[in-house]
């Protein structure tokens, strides 16, 4: 056995080792991207979920918070707006009190001229003699007696009036003050909201924005790795090439032993021509044959599918 | 319900890139790592099959040949996935009845278009 005999199957178990190396270390690295985009994928559906359906939940939930506080200060301008019509209601009603008071007044009035036609009928029995005096002076301090009694009762009257007065302006006075405090109650209301509202809408937008930006980049770094991935098929081919070489190296040995059986002293006669042709026959690639026919070989890019 | 589609190829980067393209697509993929574990995979319903040419044992051509000739599998769409660009062997393969030729190296997107358009045909 000649050094060439020995040392092909040498160099052949030598690349064999090399192909076998080169391939768990390209399955490694392409198990670990793919884990890599599964887990981008875990985090972009996990933000999706988080923000809603890409943020419409979240959106959502801002809008139904907005209609609910709004609520709420439609609730207080009701409030507020029930008390200004009671307030006009009193009002009208210290109108009226004041027409009683006025009545009260000419109740007051009529009494005192009744009080000065008593007087004047008492003057009138004096003046008349006998019974009928008496009579007609009997008759006359009645008269002024109720005279009296009425001018107590309508100032009696006039007193309530004022005190109802009184109470009625008190009443309106508080209930303005009320309304205005319940005005600045909802405007401050109001102007919270729209504090409160603004900010989380800001929070919302950041957040949204934020969520986008990460799936984005997620996209970027997913098509990135799966890119890689896509350049790693590489070593399907390489893996094949060096096969082939393999196996062709196999199979010059057993054409060296053949010729050096049969006293020949290199590769040659049929044997060689045999051992070429089927060198040929076995390429898988085209970069194998480019080589074989002394051209330069070029980079496989990725191709359409053909149909048939 | 997914489409389920077999891988048969004996390079495992290869069944890894194509697997996690289609599983990404929406598919159920099933893996075999040459044609003789790809004929003991020729179970349920096959909606395609995906094949290299060189692999130990059977090799594709052969795989494709035994594939045709099962009547539950006979009209499953294959599209052979191989290094091999020669016409000699495409026609091979266009005569063992596959429907079509991709040429590794692969975009993910060509292969999920070719199966869109075979599981849709």
């Amino acid at each position: 056995m000649n050094a060439i005999e020995e040392s092909l199957p040498i160099f052949a178990k030598q690349i064999d080792n090399a192909r076998r190396q080169s391939e768990e270390a390209i399955l490694a690295l392409s198990t670990r991207f793919r884990g890599i985009v599964t887990s981008l994928d875990a985090a972009v559906a996990a933000s999706e979920k988080g923000s809603g359906d890409g943020g419409r939940d979240l959106v959502g939930a801002m809008e139904d918070g907005k209609r609910q506080l709004l609520k709420v200060v439609e609730a207080l301008e009701a409030v507020r707006s029930g008390r200004a019509a009671l307030i006009e209601e009193i009002r009208l009603l210290a109108a009226h009190t004041r027409e009683l008071g006025d009545m009260a007044q000419e109740v007051e009035l009529i009494a005192f001229k009744t009080n000065m036609l008593s007087l004047n009928a008492a003057i009138e029995a004096a003046h008349a003699d006998g019974d009928v005096g008496r009579g007609f002076a009997v008759v006359a301090q009645e008269v002024r007696q109720l005279s009296v009694e009425s001018r107590e009762t309508g100032k009696t009257i006039g007193r309530k009036i004022s005190v109802i007065s009184d109470a009625l302006r008190h009443i309106v006075g508080v209930n303005e003050q009320a309304v205005a405090a319940e005005d600045a109650a909802v405007k401050d209301s109001e102007m919270r909201i729209a504090s409160v509202l603004g900010h989380f809408g800001g929070m919302t937008e950041r957040l949204l924005h934020s969520a986008e930006n990460f799936r984005n980049e997620s996209e970027v770094i997913k098509d990135a790795v799966m890119d890689s991935m896509v350049q790693l098929q590489f070593q399907d081919r390489v893996g094949q090439i060096l096969s082939h070489v393999v196996g062709s190296l196999g199979d010059l040995a057993a054409t060296a032993g053949a010729s050096d059986d049969s006293g020949a002293t290199e590769a040659g006669g049929g044997g060689a021509s045999d051992y070429m042709a089927k060198l040929v026959r076995t390429y898988t690639t085209d970069e194998q044959r480019r080589i074989h026919d002394g051209t330069a070989a070029v980079a496989v890019a990725p191709q359409a599918a053909e149909f048939f | 319900m997914a489409k389920r589609i077999l891988i048969v190829d004996d390079s495992a980067s290869v069944r890894q890139v194509a697997g996690m393209a289609l599983t990404r697509a929406g598919y159920e993929v099933v893996e075999a790592v040459d044609g003789e574990d790809g004929v003991s995979k020729l179970t349920g319903k096959l909606h395609l099959i995906i094949s290299d040419v060189n692999m130990p044992r059977l090799d594709g051509i052969g795989f494709l040949k035994a594939v045709k000739a099962n009547s539950s599998y006979k009209f499953t769409p294959v599209i052979m996935l191989t290094t091999e660009a020669g016409e000699d062997k495409k026609n091979e393969g266009r005569a063992a009845g596959a429907k079509a030729w991709i040429i590794k190296p692969f975009q993910p997107q060509t292969l999920i278009d070719a199966v869109a358009k075979l599981v849709l045909a």
